[in-house]
């Protein structure tokens, strides 16, 4: 098959984030093919789609087109290089109609002036029937599904004669039923020529559609594989590396008595859908669990609902042997749950206060901090000052404000807030997202030493070495779904990879939880 | 860190102070455009506004108490915001306040002090259940409080112009207004020949309470919390929704009592108010911060005093022209406040 875009030695550092999202990336596109992209968060492949549709310039490589070397430095580029883009979120106007959205900004013209509606109308059936894409183009666009969006999505940059179509996870907004549509979809337009690069973390879904693959981990190819040559548990295992060390940090002790028992929840994401789909797992004293699985697999919703800041539509939760459902957030952080966020700039922290104010934030109505109502500066200051000098918060005081602190002191102020007053449950989501090295090395010893010193932890972390390295035990999640509770010092790291693209691994090597 | 805390103090404090200098130099170059003498300008605007001859010939005191309803205002404006509900109704609960004081002043007999002090309650009662209503509107059910607070203030003025028309009218004179109110209602005035009394003491002791409130109390806390970060405040376990309503029960309550001010300390009756809608200005103009708003409000009081009234006396500039420099001012305090947050 034809070249019809290559591309050479690809680099891109981002100062201010100090990553190198991709170094020296080779990718080879024959036309007609399916080819996705796969690999974990942070492997590199929003950046490198990014870099051939013009949001991102590479620092250095090429990109060959056709055989011409061409620069990228704008959407517009990419469009007309034939390069189309569809977004995971969609970039649609809902009180527009179908044809409107297709062909905005090119719209057809009659007297010079006018837009010329019915050719429009016209025009949006044609492609759409030439490409199988069945559709209303007067329909608008708020009244439309999700995968029906989608389905503009993509006819907006095949209207725009887009010759390569880039997808970036097409199927994580989907229901099942408009994922085989997609598939479908997807199949059908590379017969008509069109080329396509998706980018995913479902293996399954691989497996159905590409014929060619290339795993991209750390900012690097892994390699590529024609789908004929190659299987899930290879992928997995390119995915995941084999070259991570692993080193299991854990004290050996006694796992204490059972603390947080998650019943069979159902939680909804904001839109409505379900996220978390029955989930079942405990943790217990002296014991963290992690949860692995790539991000958007329902994690963030199962450890809001656990905290309190999301409803449980069915399930139990039961903490200390007492059901908490219906306790509020309040309630529960009473009872000894604290909760480490993922989003530490507008959860964890309040970046318009000072030290003192977020440090307050669960206790500031304790006696410790206020009498009669009022609070307490001196307790306030002294407790600040505690917390900077136990967690060495470089370059803070207690009235000074969190906004300047780095990221890895912002995240010990909240580290101090949260482990205060020896929490029995400690739930940690993405605890290290975004530190350097040696805040990581400081959050995961804290989070041993509550271990050993009886709490109970709940570890939420895209990051598998983190979770394989801290973890007792680990719950797997995929698709809102428990696909494994493992030991992992009884399985190997692809077992665990394979659990987190939805695959199964032998049963025997499961936990099974009464 | 301490150090910086100051300097940011002297900084919230110098800006409006060069924004004010600098307005003042714009004035005068128009004035010298119309041929006026910019030093006579000015001059006039610091005796009409801010100087003292004696105790009874004041104009300070004057300036103080055209400042008692602005403070109150953007007082309760301040509360609002740092509630994280943008209410711009200070006018409709004010009014509400003005009506409440001249029934309870003209149709219930009390005894001297506590008469005041009954007819300051029902103003802070009735104008706090308004703002808590608008604050309800949009926690209950999600109606924008701009524009419901905006209904709801013309909704009071109108209520106002038919009380004030019909029931409560005083007298068939051409204006309508309500009966003065009782002796036993009136606030005491300190300086004769000027308005200044207890309701601009008031007024100053209302900032000391909400800055004790919001910055030193555990509800305070949480409501600033919520205003400033949302989720932080409902990842903390902060119940917003009740702290948001309570800000707004205190906002409402603060222009209520503005408005009852006015009625017992000035007007002694209700006529139609000036609009004091400055207040929501001042208070973003002091950055939310009650301190800075207590003496802008003096300092926005005098200027309007005298650009306006000064102006026309000793000048024969006609008042309207005056209110542009009002503004020009005003316009370079909002100026300061955008290089500040850069």
């Amino acid at each position: 098959m034809k070249k019809i875009l290559e591309v050479k030695n690809l680099s891109k550092y981002f100062e201010t984030t100090n990553v190198k999202a991709n170094s020296d990336v080779n990718l080879t596109l024959s036309r007609g093919e399916i080819h996705a992209i796969i690999g974990e968060n942070g492997a590199g492949k929003t950046t490198l789609m990014n870099m051939l549709y013009g949001l991102v310039s590479p620092d250095s490589g090429t990109i060959i087109i056709n055989d011409n070397e061409v620069q990228i430095t704008h959407p517009n580029d990419a469009i007309k290089l034939g390069i189309g883009m569809v977004h995971q979120h969609f970039k649609l106007v809902p009180s527009y109609s179908v044809a409107e959205n297709i062909s905005l900004g090119m719209e057809p013209v009659k007297n010079k002036f006018f837009i010329d509606k019915n050719l429009e109308i016209q025009n949006i059936k044609n492609l759409s029937e030439s490409m199988g894409l069945e559709i209303q183009p007067e329909s608008l666009i708020k009244n439309l599904s999700v995968g029906m969006q989608q389905r503009v999505e993509i006819l907006k940059v095949l209207y725009r004669n887009a010759e390569i179509l880039i997808f970036d996870e097409p199927t994580a907004v989907l229901t099942p039923q408009e994922v085989k549509e997609l598939l479908n979809v997807l199949k059908n337009l590379s017969e008509k020529g069109k080329t396509i690069l998706f980018i995913t973390h479902k293996l399954g879904e691989v497996m159905q559609l590409a014929d060619t693959v290339t795993v991209m981990r750390l900012g690097k190819v892994v390699g590529t594989r024609s789908i004929n040559n190659t299987n899930t548990k290879e992928l997995a295992s390119m995915m995941v590396g084999r070259d991570i060390e692993f080193s299991r940090k854990l004290n050996p002790n006694e796992t204490g008595e059972e603390i947080l028992d998650v019943k069979n929840i159902m939680v909804l994401n904001e839109v409505g859908v379900p996220a978390v789909k029955g989930v079942s797992f405990k943790v217990n004293k002296n014991q963290i669990v992690g949860i692995a699985g790539v991000s958007g697999n329902g994690q963030t919703e199962l450890v809001e609902a656990i905290v309190g800041m999301k409803n449980i539509e069915f399930g139990e939760l039961i903490f200390e042997g007492k059901n908490i459902n219906k306790s509020n957030v309040g309630k529960r952080r009473d009872l000894g749950i604290s909760h480490i966020p993922e989003d530490r700039i507008q959860t964890g922290l309040n970046m318009q206060a000072n030290i003192e104010d977020n440090l307050i934030l669960s206790q500031y109505s304790s006696d410790q901090f206020s009498r009669f109502g009022i609070l307490l500066k001196s307790e306030m200051q002294k407790f600040s000052r505690e917390v900077i000098q136990k967690f060495s918060v470089a370059s803070a005081s207690p009235g000074g404000g969190v906004s300047m602190l780095s990221g890895g002191n912002m995240q010990k102020v909240v580290l101090g807030r949260e482990l205060f007053g020896n929490p029995k449950l400690i739930i940690a989501n993405q605890p290290t997202r975004g530190l350097d090295v040696g805040s990581i090395e400081f959050v995961h010893e804290t989070l041993l030493s509550y271990r050993d010193a009886g709490s109970g932890i709940l570890l939420v972390s895209v990051e598998l070495e983190e979770i394989i390295n801290l973890s007792d035990i680990v719950v797997v999640m995929f698709d809102g779904l428990v696909s494994g509770i493992v030991n992992p010092d009884n399985v190997s790291i692809e077992e665990i990879g394979l659990l987190m693209a939805g695959e199964k691994i032998n049963p025997e090597n499961l936990i099974k939880q009464g | 860190m301490g150090n910086q805390n100051r300097k940011r103090l002297i900084r919230q404090f110098t800006i409006p102070l060069l924004a004010i200098i600098c307005g003042l130099l714009l004035a005068a170059v128009l004035l010298l455009l119309a041929d006026k003498s910019p030093s006579a300008a000015i001059q006039s605007i610091f005796r009409d506004a801010f100087s003292c001859s004696s105790f009874n010939n004041c104009n300070l005191f004057t300036t103080f108490s055209l400042a008692t309803p602005l403070l109150l205002t953007g007082l309760s404006a301040v509360v609002a915001f740092r509630s994280g509900i943008f209410s711009i109704g200070q006018e409709g609960q004010m009014m509400l306040g003005a009506i409440t004081a001249a029934y309870l002043g003209y149709w219930v007999s009390l005894p001297d002090n506590v008469h005041s002090i009954v007819i300051a309650i029902g103003a802070i009662i009735v104008g706090g259940i308004y703002g808590w209503f608008a604050g309800w509107l949009k926690i209950r059910l999600g109606i924008n409080e701009i524009i419901s607070t905006i209904i709801l203030s013309e909704i009071a003025i109108l209520l106002l112009l038919y009380l004030v028309n019909f029931p409560m009218r005083a007298d068939q004179g051409a204006t309508a207004y309500s009966p003065k109110i009782h002796d036993t209602a009136m606030l005491t005035v300190f300086a004769p020949g000027s308005k200044f009394g207890t309701g601009f003491v008031i007024a100053v002791s209302a900032v000391v309470l909400v800055y004790i409130y919001l910055w030193k109390s555990g509800k305070g806390y949480e409501q600033r919390m919520s205003g400033e970060a949302p989720r932080f405040a409902f990842f903390g376990g902060i119940k917003s929704e009740k702290a948001a309503l309570r800000g707004m029960f205190i906002s409402g309550g603060l222009a209520g009592l503005a408005g009852a001010i006015e009625v017992m300390g000035v007007h002694y009756r209700v006529v139609s108010l000036p609009i004091v809608f400055d207040g929501l200005l001042i208070s973003y103009l002091s950055l939310l911060n009650p301190i800075i708003l207590m003496f802008n409000s003096v300092l926005i009081a005098g200027l309007r005093n005298g650009f306006q009234l000064s102006f026309q006396y000793n000048l024969g500039i006609n008042r309207e022209i005056g209110s542009i420099f009002l503004i020009i001012v005003m316009l370079l305090i909002v100026k300061n406040n955008y290089f500040k947050s850069k």
